[in-house]
């Protein structure tokens, strides 16, 4: 078995709720600005890896300044990151909305996003991450089938 | 500005929401039907335990890590069930044929390999121990030993 980075889980579900309340502030206050900056955040995590994340920066920094004592929970970085890509995706198409005017299908994809992240900050379930999974299996049963 | 909170709050709600929904399902035990082989567990022959365990577990699971440190542990409590654990994406042939969509899975197997209770997710140490040895366990006396255990719990 190849090695590979590891990432704290509960970094990312913290960057993941981070980011869910800036695009629900960002829509109530229409701040598109928003949009933009949370997917070249997740771009950052997904291009250099999850440690260079924003997000994960800022959950730290909440983390040391409030004293939280939240423990580390390690994880595997290739579903988080594949997660992050997704979701660089999904808000960078809705940053290219607003462009043209289209602010309603931004705004639809920012939120889409933001709930997403949101699940994934109460819950733990990382939706890209089974996405991740799914795409693995397919890629081995392709493999094996020629 | 009003309409803009409410849609902000109802995505907010949705998310809590699908949480709950999600919490409720993840790792809980249901009945199911079918089979396994010896051959599907990789072993020739088995030491007819009361129960086996099955856990199709995949190589980027974090979640799989929390269930196989539960199953230790319960495997050291209850003597009379054997653990298989099954690397799903090296054993696809298998996931496929028992529709394991998502890793962790868990199969509760009787002795002749029928499936008796089937869990995605990561269920607490308690819904393993009580798919193993609860009162629905195939109409069946849990194991001596691991009975005993269990009433001291």
């Amino acid at each position: 078995m190849s090695e590979k980075r590891m990432v704290d889980k509960n970094g990312m579900r913290g960057g993941a709720g981070i980011s869910a309340i800036v695009l629900l502030v960002g829509f109530v206050f229409q701040w598109r600005a928003v949009v933009p900056a949370i997917a070249v955040a997740l771009a950052i995590g997904s291009l250099f890896g999850l440690r260079y994340s924003p997000l994960g920066a800022t959950y730290r920094f909440i983390k040391k300044a409030f004293r939280l004592s939240v423990p580390l929970e390690p994880e595997e970085e290739p579903p988080p990151r594949f997660a992050q890509t997704l979701g660089f995706v999904v808000s960078g198409i809705g940053s290219l909305l607003f462009i043209p005017g289209w602010n309603a299908a931004g705004w639809a994809l920012a939120l889409l996003v933001a709930l997403l992240q949101g699940l994934l900050a109460v819950t733990g379930l990382c939706i890209g991450c089974e996405i991740y999974l799914y795409v693995q299996r397919f890629k081995t049963r392709e493999v094996e089938a020629h | 500005m009003i309409v803009r909170l409410v849609v902000a709050l109802a995505v907010a709600a949705l998310s809590i929401v699908l949480a709950v929904l999600w919490r409720r399902r993840e790792g809980r035990f249901d009945e199911a039907e079918g089979s396994f082989t010896a051959a599907d567990l990789g072993v020739v022959k088995l030491d007819r335990p009361s129960a086996v365990l099955v856990e199709f577990y995949g190589e980027d699971c974090a979640p799989c890590v929390t269930v196989q440190k539960r199953i230790g542990k319960i495997a050291s409590e209850v003597p009379d069930v054997q653990i298989v654990s099954i690397d799903a994406g090296a054993r696809m042939d298998v996931a496929d044929r028992h529709e394991v969509r998502r890793v962790p899975t868990l199969f509760v197997l009787d002795s002749d390999l029928r499936v008796i209770w089937r869990a995605s997710g990561v269920p607490s140490e308690d819904a393993i121990r009580n798919a193993l040895l609860g009162p629905n366990w195939a109409g069946r006396p849990a194991p001596k030993t691991a009975r005993q255990q269990h009433v001291r719990r």
